[in-house]
């Protein structure tokens, strides 16, 4: 008898529990009481962003809801119209030319965080304050490529025969700031070998690619065994991180929400998130560990944990 | 204070006793109920656990399904989306179909919310797959490249793996549990009926020992007190209600005893001085015989020698005549009566009407002088002695034909009285007062004086003796001017010879 007692209990309380989430596929609005649902992109530092901004808020009381590796910016972005997330740490290059689909590039990385909030208040979602840290996409070679080819610029591809094998993320075949930015931009057409971030280093050193799509805060770049190229058209704009929130859910957690996550942004510089990523990507260290220790060591939270 | 504590004893043994058999059948049936409930709840575990093991199932297949069939939409979007959708709506639905029937382990708990926020996650992804499928297809085809959610439907298949085996060890731990605890309770059921049953044969055997054993030796010496035999005792040594039992029992026969023993003395004292008294009534009686005679002798020499001489002497010496005649008769009659009784009875089956016959031959002259008729029934066959019968008819038809008024008539007729003939003697002569019948069978007991009815008044008495000695009894109902009627009860001849013989013993015990 007991046990059918706590046997409906239990159930009862996990119908509670995964009401709150995924009930329908469609977009669950309710905020209320529920906890800060943040998604990151399926990157080494988005999902240390991810954890940053995690801890931070949940020094501060609030609870949260970490879904890491959600997907690309595409599939991210669209988690969070469709209600499935509050908020996850975005790009502002990014954001503008591949979410709205401004291949203009504004003239300064206050006027495309500026433009990038308007678009954003227009639909009900917002821009936090942006951090200093910028990571741009950036095309790399490696140090003996370059001087054996000569290459210095994206532009000095074009003259290379056989054309040089391109390695990068899948969604560089579909965005303004990859092959169709490349294309538009220097007339470049390269067939692209996708590849999982971090991947393009190995295959880089192994010779199976000439040029890799990277980030410019990864921290393999960091050895000068690769050179990045110039890029003159400016296919590759600023990138600076700016947590990229839903109005409902700033309303539902109250100030509490922007203004911890403003801190976080305060912190973030671009040295300081390369050390991050090394952290992670060259020490195999847990990102949660590592952000932790971060946000302790900066005096956010309490000592670290572990 | 010591009666209240002797009354409570046994009541309190079988107040214990029948105590102790309800709890033990009271724990008996409980231990039975947890049996039954053990049982039955391993049952359950195990229908759930199964339940939970099929959903589990269910749920990996449909997993791999949905991808699939996500896969299959990206890379071409005119296929149906609705298998998707509608995989994705039912995952919430199944995950809670499986939280319910899983066993409730914290370990399981954890897991089934893991795995459900598992789920979520790759419905999050699966969601946003879609969209970038519907608005931008080229873009989600591209995504296709990723295998995070191949990974996370690939740990999500481990966790239910783990989900599923560590269910199948619960539960059978569980059963295990169920069946070793219904066992137990099994066995400390049929203990306990064993109890229930050593119980009650002891409180049975008790109870014949210490009541029923010692009522029944109470109730055969009540019989044995009965049967005469006053010596009879029961131990009283116990100090329960059964020994106050004995005790009261055993005073009852020791005041029997004492008051029979008075009786008995008594009864011997009266015996001895009766017996005097008869032997002096009839010594006296007998030698009074004597100078009446030699009285009698001198009046009759008086009058042969005188009689001439003195007209007057002739009178004085009648005088002297009739009163020793009438000295001698009540001599006679004293006689008779202390005799009647105390001889031996020659008893035989006589037939009744014969020995009245007799009687009434030795009553002609009376009837005659009365003119009285004369009425007899027909009379049955008695075991009596022949003299003593012919006397009771003499006497009685005697009186009713003496005691009587014009046109006087007697009947004498018989009826059955159980083991005895009930003679009855009626006749319509002057009869008596009620109060009178009770003492008329005393000797020497006379209504009326001598000169209206002739008599000594020693008739009815002797008549009581015979019959008395009979084992029969007389009696007479009557009222002034209405007649009277006079019965006795002698022994019918057609009975058995024990019955007989026990019937004729008279109360002296002269018929041994």
């Amino acid at each position: 008898m007991r046990q059918v007692v706590t046997g409906f209990a239990l159930s009862l309380a996990l119908m509670v529990a995964s009401c709150g989430g995924q009930q329908d596929p469609g977009p669950p609005q309710q905020a209320g009481h529920g906890p800060v649902r943040i998604g990151t992109k399926n990157f080494t530092e988005s999902v240390i962003l991810g954890e940053l901004y995690r801890q931070a808020l949940e020094a501060k009381g609030l609870k949260v809801e970490l879904q890491s590796r959600v997907g690309s910016t595409e599939l991210t972005n669209a988690a969070l119209r469709d209600g499935s997330l509050d908020l996850y740490p975005e790009y502002i290059g990014v954001l503008l030319s591949e979410v709205d689909n401004i291949r203009t590039r504004p003239a300064s990385p206050r006027a495309a965080y500026l433009l990038a909030k308007s678009k954003e208040e227009s639909r009900d979602f917002t821009l936090l304050k942006p951090a200093r840290l910028s990571n741009e996409n950036a095309l790399a070679v490696t140090r003996s490529f370059a001087r054996r080819e000569r290459v210095r610029s994206i532009r000095d591809l074009k003259r290379l025969r056989p054309a040089p094998r391109l390695g990068a993320l899948p969604e560089f075949a579909n965005r303004f700031e990859g092959l169709v930015g490349l294309d538009a931009r220097y007339g470049l057409q390269l067939s692209l070998k996708p590849l999982e971030a971090g991947r393009q280093y190995a295959q880089l050193d192994r010779g199976r690619i000439d040029v890799a799509g990277v980030f410019t805060t990864d921290p393999q770049l960091a050895g000068g065994r690769y050179t990045l190229l110039h890029d003159p058209e400016g296919v590759f704009a600023k990138q600076n991180v700016v947590p990229l929130v839903s109005k409902k859910a700033l309303k539902a957690h109250g100030p509490r929400l922007a203004a911890t996550l403003d801190s976080v942004s305060a912190l973030l510089t671009t040295p300081a998130m390369q050390a991050l990523n090394k952290k992670v990507e060259i020490e195999k260290r847990s990102p949660e560990q590592v952000a932790g220790e971060f946000l302790s060591d900066q005096g956010l939270t309490g000592p670290a944990s572990g | 204070m010591l009666r209240r504590s002797i009354r409570t004893q046994i009541t309190k043994r079988v107040l214990v006793l029948s105590t102790t058999v309800a709890v033990l059948l009271g724990a008996t049936l409980v231990l039975l109920i947890i049996a039954v409930t053990g049982q039955r709840d391993a049952a359950r575990i195990a229908f759930a656990s199964q339940e939970a093991l099929t959903l589990t199932s269910r749920l990996q297949t449909s997993l791999f399904a949905i991808e699939n069939d996500l896969r299959d939409y990206v890379r071409k979007p005119t296929r149906p989306l609705e298998p998707v959708t509608n995989r994705l709506a039912a995952f919430p639905v199944q995950q809670r179909a499986l939280a319910a029937q899983l066993s409730d382990d914290r370990g399981q708990r954890e897991r089934v919310r893991e795995i459900g926020a598992m789920i979520k996650s790759y419905a999050i992804r699966a969601n946003a797959l879609i969209i970038v499928a519907r608005t931008r297809p080229k873009v989600a085809r591209n995504q296709l490249f990723y295998t995070d959610r191949r990974d996370l439907i690939a740990a999500l298949s481990a966790s239910l793996r783990n989900l599923a085996s560590r269910e199948r060890t619960i539960v059978r731990r569980r059963e295990d549990d169920a069946e070793a605890q219904s066992a137990a309770a099994i066995a400390f059921g049929i203990g306990g009926l064993g109890l229930v049953l050593i119980v009650v044969v002891a409180g049975t055997l008790y109870l014949r020992r210490a009541v029923v054993r010692p009522v029944v030796r109470v109730a055969r010496a009540t019989g044995r007190i009965a049967a005469g035999d006053l010596d009879t005792r029961v131990p009283a040594d116990r100090a329960d209600e059964i020994g106050e039992l004995a005790r009261g029992f055993n005073t009852m026969a020791d005041s029997l005893q004492r008051g029979r023993s008075e009786l008995e003395r008594s009864n011997t004292e009266l015996q001895r001085s009766n017996a005097e008294l008869e032997q002096f009534a009839s010594v006296t009686s007998h030698d009074l015989q004597a100078p009446l005679t030699t009285i009698s002798m001198y009046a009759e020499l008086l009058e042969r020698r005188h009689g001439s001489e003195t007209g007057e002497g002739h009178e004085l010496i009648d005088g002297i005549r009739g009163a020793t005649q009438q000295a001698r008769v009540l001599i006679r009659d004293l006689l008779e009566y202390s005799r009647a009784g105390r001889g031996e009875l020659a008893v035989e089956a006589l037939h009744a009407d014969v020995v009245l016959k007799q009687a009434l031959e030795a009553l002609a002259g009376a009837i005659e002088t009365a003119g009285a008729r004369v009425r007899v029934g027909p009379l049955p066959v008695v075991l009596a002695d022949r003299t003593s019968l012919c006397r009771i008819f003499q006497n009685l038809v005697g009186n009713a034909v003496k005691f009587t008024r014009d046109d006087p008539q007697v009947s004498i007729e018989a009826e059955p009285d159980g083991a005895m003939w009930r003679f009855s003697i009626r006749d319509n002569g002057i009869g008596m007062q009620p109060e009178y019948t009770q003492h008329i069978f005393e000797p020497f007991r006379r209504l009326h004086g001598e000169e209206d009815y002739p008599g000594t008044g020693i008739g009815l008495a002797v008549c009581e003796r015979i019959v008395e000695q009979h084992g029969g009894r007389i009696w007479v109902s009557s009222s002034p001017g209405e007649g009277s009627v006079f019965s006795f009860t002698m022994p019918a001849a057609e009975v058995r010879d024990d019955e007989l013989a026990a019937a004729v013993q008279t109360p002296v015990g002269a018929g041994s």
